[in-house]
């Protein structure tokens, strides 16, 4: 029953770390711009992050280690600060792009100003950060995600023809604007594909004591996990390509507009059920990214880290989750739009990607870690596109930013 | 044992089995016709700093012994004699709580942490 | 006098130099021995990859090289002890020819 218990660190992982502002307002923009063509970009970065996802797991399942810990490890402290650096900041513009989001989830229940809603916000994920045990954070954040599922029982409800969605898994070239299609596609991959998920995913792993016969639960979460945020991510699309583009609506500028996705479908509900959703995923999104920054920084200079460790107990671990939640928090104080700090965040993602995942590639060849779990042929060649995936969109991203964006 | 792959950038567990930090660096002593030693693991943030850039190092140094006093101005030392290499991490035979390593966390133990209600 | 000191992490793919001057390869691993309680060191391992002097490309470009094949280049050279000359700590030099050396096998 435990056991079972864990796909909840599946699911957590998938509402913070897959299914966040970036997942869900990129869905948004696909499907009002293009209708369900792009819904081969969500698939394709579902797959990806369910590969990346089971491999982290197994690696600190096996080895015992967390991925930045075996990087310096295997690597050197040289190579490690590459990484580390492009991760550190990386992850402090995105977690101000998720305090922004629930914040301006917020702001839409209630009507003040977003960036009032700036410091409550990390105080609120501070607090939790404070008290809670890892299994309380993440069997919570799991259970409020369900709300999330707003977005699929909408998309049944609008009947749209699942003919037509079947077909928008296969990749198509656009029609018209064709920089936009790509720099949606782009940014769909570069929110779903995030370093901070798999090395958070395998720091959980630790967390939650994860050994050799946890692999099978392992896959299972990996992909029961990461598929659900994946449909919650294909349930937005499907709603927005069918609820904006009659109405004229192609572009998603601003949160006033997205906040109507679900009101053609759910009435006066549909904005609180949208608010809700952006909030709670937005705020686990927030929770996962703070811890992310701990234990970078923790496990790569090998200090004692650990959610269910006293406070007393680690302080430098604390410190950083601290100074993380509050550092982002002043960016949206200040008044940068989520909704744009989201976008930049995204393209920066895409671009630090490399960084990350092929010394990831390596330690899940290493014998010394992984003795026989080591990748088979499959595994590998996932891997591999992943890399080059990940560098034709470091490439492209800040290109297409700038032209389709 | 291979010293770059199996001792530096390893995990460091105390006599506690608490972690320690990690192995920054090693200090190996020439001797006059035998073979070198390996003395001393260095643990600290001069150290790391140093192999970045020896400036930095340096700077480090500098800032260290400004906010902790000059005991922290040079890394601190553990003697091979009190070191296992296990293998997967290497233990110490001392207590983290009697080196400097922690001071720092001490430091924010007492005057940050402990303030916080349900610390 | 004290016994000269080497930080060994900043050995790391140092360019190690023959007796002519010519480069033989970066330094990529020491390989050592406790015996009776003190880490004594046995003999230096000399790689031949080139262009990875910077030390932050060091690790992950030998990881690159050695999959990529980089068995063809050949291994490189064991060195002991004391065929080493480290007064120059930043620059490692041989204290023998390179034919008096054993081969480093492919995979270290």
């Amino acid at each position: 029953m435990k056991k079972l218990l864990e796909i909840t660190l599946g699911i957590v992982t998938s509402i913070g770390g897959f299914l966040e502002i970036g997942s869900l307002t990129t869905a948004a923009q696909a499907g009002a711009a293009f209708g369900f063509q792009l819904i081969w970009a969500i698939l394709l970065g579902t797959i990806c992050i369910i590969f990346l996802v089971e491999m982290a797991g197994r690696f600190a399942a096996v080895s015992r280690h967390t991925i930045p810990d075996a990087i310096r490890e295997r690597f050197g402290f040289n190579f490690f600060v590459i990484p580390l650096i492009s991760t550190l900041l990386v992850n402090f513009l995105v977690l101000a792009a998720e305090i922004g989001g629930v914040c301006l989830g917020l702001q839409l229940l209630t009507g003040i100003g977003f960036q009032w809603w700036a410091l409550p916000v990390a105080f609120a994920i501070w607090v939790l950060l404070w008290k809670g045990t890892f299994g309380v954070i993440e069997q919570g954040v799991s259970a409020l995600g369900l709300v999330t599922l707003c977005f699929v029982v909408g998309a049944v409800l609008l009947h749209p023809s699942w003919k037509d969605v079947g077909l928008g898994a296969l990749p198509t070239l656009p029609s018209h604007d064709k920089s936009h299609y790509w720099f949606i596609a782009v940014s769909i991959l570069g929110a779903s594909i995030t370093p901070y998920l798999f090395f958070f995913y395998s720091s959980g792993a630790v967390e939650d004591k994860w050994d050799e016969s946890y692999l099978g639960l392992n896959r299972a979460t990996a992909s029961l996990g990461m598929s659900f945020g994946g449909t919650i991510a294909l349930g937005a699309l499907i709603v927005a390509a069918i609820v904006f583009p009659p109405r004229g609506i192609t572009q998603l500028d601003h949160i006033e507009q997205l906040s109507l996705i679900l009101t053609p479908i759910f009435g006066h509900w549909g904005l609180i059920l949208f608010a809700a959703s952006l909030c709670i995923a937005c705020y686990g999104a927030a929770l996962e990214i703070s811890l992310e920054q701990a234990y970078l920084v923790a496990q790569g200079f090998g200090w004692k880290w650990g959610e269910d460790v006293r406070p007393k107990d680690d302080p430098g671990f604390i410190s950083v989750y601290t100074m993380a939640a509050l550092s982002s928090s002043l960016l949206i104080l200040f008044g940068l739009d989520p909704l744009k700090l989201t976008i930049f965040s995204m393209a920066l993602t895409a671009a630090s990607l490399p960084l990350t995942v092929v010394p990831f590639l390596f330690l899940m060849n290493d014998e010394k870690y992984l003795g026989e779990f080591r990748n088979g042929w499959l595994s590998n060649g996932v891997v591999l596109f992943i890399i080059m995936l990940s560098f034709l969109l470091a490439i492209v991203s800040i290109p297409l930013e700038i032209f389709g964006g | 044992m291979d010293l770059f792959r199996d001792v530096l950038d390893k995990q460091l567990i105390d006599r506690n089995n608490e972690k320690l930090g990690k192995v920054d660096g090693l200090v190996m002593v020439l001797g006059e016709g035998a073979p070198p030693r390996v003395a001393y693991i260095e643990v600290g943030p001069v150290t790391l700093a140093r192999r970045l850039n020896r400036g930095l190092g340096q700077r480090v140094a500098r800032l260290c012994e400004k906010l902790g006093g000059a005991r922290h101005r040079e890394p601190f030392r553990i003697p091979w004699a009190k070191i296992i290499v296990t293998g997967t991490d290497v233990t110490v035979g001392l207590d983290a709580d009697d080196t400097p390593i922690r001071d720092w966390q001490k430091w924010l133990r007492r005057n940050v942490i402990e303030r916080l209600p349900g610390a | 006098m004290a016994d000269k000191e080497i930080y060994l992490e900043l050995l790391i793919g140092r360019r190690v130099l023959g007796v002519t001057g010519q480069t033989i390869g970066w330094l990529e691993e020491i390989r050592a021995e406790v015996q009776g309680g003190e880490c004594v060191v046995q003999e230096y391992h000399v790689g031949r990859y080139a262009m990875l002097e910077r030390l932050s490309a060091w690790s992950i470009g030998r990881a690159l090289l050695h999959l990529f094949g980089a068995r063809k280049s050949g291994g490189g050279y064991k060195v002991p002890w004391d065929k080493m000359d480290l007064t120059d700590a930043r620059k490692p030099r041989l204290l023998c020819a390179l034919k008096e050396l054993e081969k480093l096998n492919i995979e270290s």
